[in-house]
C-alpha cells in the first residue's frame, strides 16, 4: 500500500487523460470511472466498448504520484491498442482462411443463400470464435493473454516513451502473480503464459516448469510479438496452445458437456508437443481429474482489464463506435528505430482524419454542489452533447405568421438598443480625426497634379454589439403539459361566433353545419417556449447578436442531455429552425450541469457582454439529484450554486419560469432581479424580449457589474446565506472545454 | 520630407537555386497547367503547411527552369504579405517626393505586371477591400491593371501570373473572400501532409535523422487530433521543423518539443499537459 497522497485520482486527471486519448486515437472516447452510473451493475474492470473506456476511480499502486498517473496512461494505451490494432475487427471468415478452425458445433447451413438470409449475428465474431472450442472459457482466456501480449508489444514499438511506465506496470502485475510451480498443471501452464506475457523471461519459466510443456507452449505464443503480427496470429497461437493444453484436460466430445469425461485414460498427444506428453499425462492422472472453468479464474491482469467484444459489437451495431476495421498497419506504425523503413504504402496513405468517423456524442464532466456536505462532488455529472435535427420546415413560417404582431413588437424593442462599441474606421471620407499619413500622401498627389485621395479621416463607427446570449430551454417531461392559451381560445371563440352567424338555412340545406374551425393544435408549455425562442432568434439575427439555443434534460447524473438547436458558430437558417422545432419534452430537469455546460460554451465567446437565459417550467429535479427525490433542496442549492458560478464568470444569468408556484423556490435560486415568473404563457415572447433588452444594455456599465451582483442563495442545511465568494472552487468542467 | 507610409511589405526572390519542395499530391502538375493557361491560382491551407515554399518552387520551375527568355527575368517571384492597412495604393504604387518634384514609384503588383513575374499576395483577405478592384481587372480576360493616379491602363506582361493565399481557419466570417473574387481563381487546397511525407520534409529541412523526423511527424499528427481544443490550426510543419532544429542544436528532444510545439500551440494548461503527455509517449 502506498500513502494516500501519491494516489492518482481519476477525477483530477480526467480532462488531461481525455485529451491525451483523443490525441492518440484521433477521435473522442469517453473516459469513465468504474463507479459511474449504476455501481452494482457496472463492470469493475478496465474495458472498452469502442466508444468509452472504463477506468478505475483511482490508482495507488506506486509510491510516486507520477507513476500512478503513468499507469493510467498505460491502461488507456492498452485499451486503445485493442481498438487500433484490429482486435475487435476479427472476422471468422478471414480466420478460416488463415488457420484450421475447429468445426463449429451445430453445422452451419451450407447454402450461401441461406447464409445470406440468416439474420445478422447476435454476437461478436470473437465470441463466436471462442465458442468453437469445447471449453470456450479456456480459449477466451488464452486468446486474451496472447492478444494482450501482442498489444503491449505494439505499444512498446509505437510509443517508446511509454516503455518505462509499461515496464513498471508489468513488474507490478508480475509481483502479484502466484508462483506458477505451485499450481496444478493446467493452471500452472496458464499462469506461465500470463507471466511470460508480463515479461518474465521464458528461461525462468521453463526452469520452474514441472509439466514439461511450458517451453513449447511459450514458443507457440512468441510469434505474436513479431512486428506486423495481427489478431489472426493471436487467434492461431491461442488455438495451438489450447490444443496443446487439451493434452491435460481431455476435451469432452460435445461442447457444453465439458467436465463430464473424467476417465483416467491418458489424453491424446497433441501434435507439436510429443516429448512433453508423458509427464503431463502423469500429472493429469493424479491431479486434474475434474477440470472446471474455475481453473480459469484469477487470471486477470488488472491494468489490461477484460476484453468485451460483445460490448464493442453492440456499439458497432448501433453505429456508434468508431472504425475498428483498420488492422495492424495502423497509421501510426512507426518502425522501432524510425529509420530504414520506406513503407511505400504508408507514404501514399492520406492522413487518417477523425472527420471520416461517425459522430459520437461528446461527454463532459462537471462538479455538483452538495449542500448537505457543503462541498462540491467532483466530476459528478456527465453531460452528453446532442445535436438536434428536425424535419419540420413549416415551423418557422407558422411561428412568424401566427405571431406577426409580437414579432414586430420585439423588433421595435430591439431596434432601440444601441450597439455598444465604437470601431475606428480608417480611410473614411469624413470623420472625427484627420489621418496624418493619408493627408501627406494627398498633399503629394496634389502637388503631382493628380486628384488626391479623399479618404483621409478616421471615423468612429457604431460597431457590432458585443453580446453573446445563450438560451437554455427546459425539456423536461412536464413541459408536455397542455396550457390554456387565451389568445388562441379567443381566436377560436371568435371564429366559432362567426360560424354561428352564418345563415342556418344555407347549411341546413346540406344537413349539417361545416366543421367548426379546427381548434389551434393543443399547445403545450414546450411549444410556447420553442415559439418564443424562434421569435427571439429572428430578432437577434436582425440585431446581430451572437446567440445559441440549447435544450436540456436527462435522467441521472451520468446522463444529462444537452441538446443543441443552434450553437454560437452556426449560421441561422432552416437547419437551426428545424432543429429548434425538434425540441420536445424528454425526461428530468437537472439544471446545475446544464447551466455549467452552457457557461463553458459562453466562456469561449469573445463578446464582452455574455448572458444566459434559462426558460423552465418548474424546479430542478432528477432521480439522484440529492439523497431523496422528494427533497428538492439539493437541486435548488446546486442550481443556485451554478448561477453563482455564472456571476463569478461575468455571465448575467436570468431565469424565466412558467410556473405560478415559481416564486417560492426561485427566490432561493436567483437574485431578486434575476428571475421572472410568467403565469400568462402567451406573454413569454414579449417578456423574453424585455428581459433580453434589459440584460444586454444595463446603463452603459455592462451587465450587472454592480447592483445586480448580490446573488444570494439559501443554504438549505443551515438556512444561512452563502455568498458567491464562499471559498470552494467553482465547478469547473473536467473535460473538453473547447 | 519623405512619406511615412510604410512601403508595402514585399519580399522578392531572385531564386538563384531551386527551393526544395516535396510534392504531396498533384499540385505541381495543376499549377503548371494553370500557368500555361495563365489562370490565377488561389492557395488555401493552414499556416506553415508549405504554401510559400510551393510558390517559390513553382516560380523556379516555371522561370529558371524554362526554355524561354523568361528564365532571365531578374525577379521571378514577388511576394506581398498582406495586412489590414494594406491598400490598393500600396500594391499599385504612389507618388513620392523627391526634392521639389514628385516621382511615381511602382508598387510590387505593378512591377510584376510590367516585368512578367509571379506575384504572390499572401493572406489576401487581410488587405483592405479596395485591393479587390485591382485584382478583378487582372484576373479576367482583360488582364489589365488600371493605375488610377497616373491614368494608365497597364496591360499585363504575357508571363505575369497572380497567386493569392487564403487561410480559412482563423478568418472570421466577415473577412471571407467574396464569391466574385474567389471564383476567379483555380483553388489548390493544402493541408499538413501524411506522416511519412512530413517526416521526409522535417528530415530534409532540419537535417536530422529519419528516426527523429518520423517521431516528430507522428507527434504532429496526434497533436492535430486536438485541433478543436482551443487552437484551430493544429501544429504546423514549420513548428515541427523548429523542434527538429533545436534538437540538432543540442536541445533535449522533450524540451525542444515543449518550447516549439506544446507552448506554441495552446495557452490552455490542460491542453498543454495533454500534448506534453503525447510527446512523452511518442519520443523514445
Ligand atoms: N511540401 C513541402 N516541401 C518542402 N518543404 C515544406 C513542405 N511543406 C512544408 N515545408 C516546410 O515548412 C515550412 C513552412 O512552410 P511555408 O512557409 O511554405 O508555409 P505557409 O503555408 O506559407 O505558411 P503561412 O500560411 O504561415 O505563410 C517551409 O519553410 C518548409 O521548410
Ligand atoms: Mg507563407
Amino acid at each position: 500500500m502506498s500513502e494516500a497522497g501519491a494516489a492518482a485520482v481519476f477525477a483530477d486527471h480526467q480532462r488531461v487523460l481525455a485529451l491525451f486519448t483523443q490525441g492518440i486515437v484521433g477521435r473522442h472516447l469517453h473516459l469513465k470511472p468504474f463507479d459511474e452510473g449504476r455501481p452494482a451493475a457496472a463492470p469493475s474492470r478496465i474495458s472498452t466498448d469502442g466508444e468509452s473506456i472504463r477506468l478505475p476511480a483511482q490508482v495507488a499502486d506506486f509510491p510516486d504520484a507520477r507513476h500512478n498517473l503513468g499507469a493510467y496512461r498505460i491502461a488507456i494505451l492498452h485499451q486503445v491498442g485493442y481498438l487500433e490494432c484490429g482486435t475487435f475487427a476479427f472476422d471468422l471468415r478471414v480466420a478460416g482462411e488463415r488457420m484450421a478452425l475447429p468445426p463449429a458445433a451445430p453445422a452451419p447451413p451450407a447454402s450461401a443463400i441461406l447464409r445470406r438470409l440468416r439474420p445478422a449475428p447476435r454476437s461478436a465474431e470473437l465470441e463466436r470464435f471462442f465458442a468453437l472450442w469445447p471449453r470456450p472459457a479456456l480459449l477466451r482466456r488464452v486468446f486474451a493473454t496472447v492478444e494482450a501480449l501482442r498489444i503491449d508489444t505494439v505499444m512498446r514499438r509505437r510509443y517508446p516513451g511509454a516503455r518505462r511506465d509499461l515496464d513498471r506496470v508489468l513488474a507490478h502485475a508480475l509481483g502479484r502473480r502466484p508462483p506458477a510451480a505451485g499450481l496444478r498443471p493446467l493452471a500452472s501452464l496458464l499462469e506461465a503464459l500470463v507471466q511470460y506475457s508480463l515479461g518474465r523471461p521464458r528461461a525462468l519459466l521453463v526452469a520452474a516448469d514441472r509439466t514439461g510443456l511450458a517451453d513449447a507452449l511459450l514458443a507457440t505464443a512468441a510469434p505474436v510479438e513479431a512486428d506486423g503480427a495481427s489478431v489472426y496470429d493471436s487467434a492461431a497461437a491461442a488455438l495451438a496452445i489450447c490444443a496443446a493444453l487439451a493434452a491435460l484436460t481431455r476435451p469432452p466430445a460435445r461442447p457444453g458437456a465439458h467436465g463430464a469425461g473424467t476417465d483416467e485414460a491418458p489424453p491424446d498427444e497433441p501434435p507439436g508437443l510429443p516429448e512433453a506428453a508423458p509427464a503431463a499425462a502423469a500429472e493429469v492422472a493424479d491431479g486434474e481429474a475434474a477440470p472446471a472453468d474455475d481453473a480459469l479464474d484469477g487470471a486477470e491482469v488488472d491494468f489490461r482489464g477484460e476484453l468485451a467484444p460483445d460490448a464493442v459489437f453492440r456499439r458497432l451495431a448501433s453505429g456508434r463506435a468508431g472504425t475498428l476495421e483498420h488492422d495492424g498497419a495502423a497509421e501510426s506504425a512507426v518502425p522501432e528505430d524510425g529509420a530504414g523503413n520506406d513503407a511505400p504504402a504508408g507514404a501514399a496513405r492520406a492522413p487518417v482524419r477523425a472527420a471520416a468517423l461517425p459522430p459520437t456524442p461528446r461527454s463532459f464532466l462537471y462538479d455538483e454542489w452538495d449542500c448537505h456536505a457543503g462541498d462540491y462532488k467532483r466530476a459528478w455529472c456527465r453531460v452528453y452533447e446532442h445535436r438536434l435535427r428536425g424535419e419540420d420546415a413549416g415551423f418557422i413560417d407558422d411561428v412568424r405568421r401566427r405571431h406577426a404582431q409580437v414579432a414586430r413588437q420585439v423588433r421595435r424593442r430591439f431596434d432601440a438598443i444601441k450597439p455598444e462599441s465604437l470601431a475606428r474606421m480608417h480611410g473614411e471620407r469624413e470623420g472625427e480625426e484627420l489621418e496624418l499619413e493619408r493627408a501627406i500622401q494627398a498633399a503629394i498627389d496634389r502637388r503631382a497634379g493628380h486628384a488626391p485621395d479623399e479618404h483621409l479621416y478616421v471615423r468612429r463607427q457604431r460597431g457590432r454589439r458585443e453580446v453573446a446570449a445563450a438560451f437554455l430551454v427546459d425539456m423536461s417531461a412536464s413541459t408536455d403539459f397542455p396550457i390554456r392559451d387565451r389568445a388562441a381560445e379567443a381566436a377560436a371563440a371568435a371564429a366559432a361566433a362567426a360560424a354561428g352567424e352564418a345563415d342556418p338555412y344555407v347549411w341546413g340545406r346540406f344537413g349539417a353545419p361545416p366543421d367548426p374551425p379546427p381548434p389551434a393544435a393543443k399547445r403545450r408549455v414546450i411549444d410556447i417556449a420553442k415559439e418564443s425562442l424562434a421569435l427571439m432568434g429572428d430578432a437577434l439575427v436582425a440585431l446581430g447578436d451572437a446567440h445559441a439555443i440549447y435544450g436540456f434534460s436527462g435522467s441521472g447524473r451520468d446522463n444529462v442531455e444537452f441538446h443543441i438547436a443552434k450553437d454560437f458558430g452556426d449560421p441561422a437558417g432552416m437547419r437551426t429552425w428545424t432543429a429548434l422545432a425538434a425540441i420536445e419534452p424528454r425526461r428530468s430537469t437537472r439544471m446545475g450541469p446544464a447551466i455549467r455546460h452552457a457557461l463553458a460554451k459562453l466562456a469561449r465567446q469573445p463578446e464582452r457582454v455574455r448572458v444566459l437565459i434559462i426558460v423552465s417550467d418548474g424546479y430542478p429535479e432528477d432521480q439522484d439529484y440529492g439523497p431523496d427525490r422528494r427533497d428538492i433542496e439539493y437541486g435548488i442549492a446546486d442550481t443556485a450554486r451554478a448561477l453563482a458560478e455564472a456571476e463569478r464568470a461575468g455571465v448575467a444569468a436570468f431565469c424565466i419560469t412558467i410556473d405560478p408556484a415559481g416564486h417560492d423556490y426561485l427566490r432561493r435560486m436567483c437574485a431578486e432581479d434575476a428571475y421572472l415568473v410568467i403565469d400568462e404563457v402567451a406573454a413569454l415572447p414579449a417578456e423574453l424580449a424585455k428581459v433580453y433588452r434589459a440584460l444586454t444594455t444595463g446603463n452603459g456599465r455592462g451587465p450587472r457589474r454592480r447592483g445586480r451582483s448580490a446573488l444570494r442563495f439559501a443554504h438549505p442545511g443551515t438556512g444561512a446565506d452563502a455568498g458567491p465568494a464562499s471559498g470552494a472552487a467553482p465547478g469547473a468542467p473536467h473535460e473538453s472545454r473547447r | 520630407m519623405t512619406s511615412r507610409t510604410p512601403p508595402a511589405a514585399d519580399a522578392s526572390s531572385r531564386l538563384a537555386s531551386e527551393p526544395w519542395y516535396l510534392p504531396v499530391a498533384d499540385e505541381i502538375a495543376i499549377f503548371e497547367a494553370a500557368y500555361a493557361a495563365r489562370l490565377p491560382v488561389l492557395l488555401k491551407g493552414p499556416t506553415g503547411c508549405g504554401k510559400t515554399r510551393f510558390v517559390e518552387h513553382m516560380a523556379w520551375r516555371l522561370y529558371r527552369d524554362a526554355a524561354t527568355p523568361r528564365r532571365d527575368i531578374e525577379i521571378p517571384l514577388i511576394t506581398v504579405a498582406c495586412h489590414e492597412d494594406l491598400t490598393a495604393t500600396d500594391l499599385v504604387g504612389r507618388h513620392l517626393l523627391a526634392g521639389d518634384a514628385t516621382v511615381w514609384t511602382d508598387g510590387p503588383l505593378t512591377r510584376a505586371v510590367r516585368t512578367g513575374a509571379i506575384v504572390y499576395l499572401d493572406e489576401i483577405v487581410e488587405a483592405r477591400k479596395d485591393t479587390t478592384v485591382v485584382i478583378h481587372s487582372l484576373t479576367d480576360h482583360r488582364r489589365v491593371l488600371p493605375i488610377e493616379k497616373t491614368g494608365e491602363l497597364l496591360d499585363a506582361h504575357p508571363d505575369f501570373l497572380l497567386v493569392i493565399s487564403y487561410n480559412p481557419g482563423y478568418q472570421s466570417v466577415i473577412k471571407d473572400l467574396k464569391p466574385s473574387t474567389r471564383q476567379r481563381f483555380v483553388s489548390l487546397e493544402f493541408d499538413y501532409p501524411a506522416v511519412a511525407v512530413e517526416a521526409r520534409i522535417i528530415a530534409h529541412e532540419a537535417g536530422v535523422d529519419a528516426g527523429l523526423a518520423e517521431r516528430l511527424a507522428q507527434i504532429g499528427a496526434k497533436v492535430r487530433n486536438l485541433r478543436e481544443h482551443g487552437f484551430e490550426e493544429g501544429v504546423s510543419t514549420r513548428l515541427l521543423i523548429y523542434a527538429a532544429e533545436l534538437v540538432r542544436g543540442g536541445v533535449a528532444p522533450r524540451r525542444a518539443c515543449e518550447v516549439a510545439i506544446t507552448r506554441a500551440v495552446s495557452d490552455d494548461a490542460l491542453v498543454q499537459q495533454a500534448i506534453a503527455d503525447i510527446v512523452d509517449v511518442i519520443l523514445p
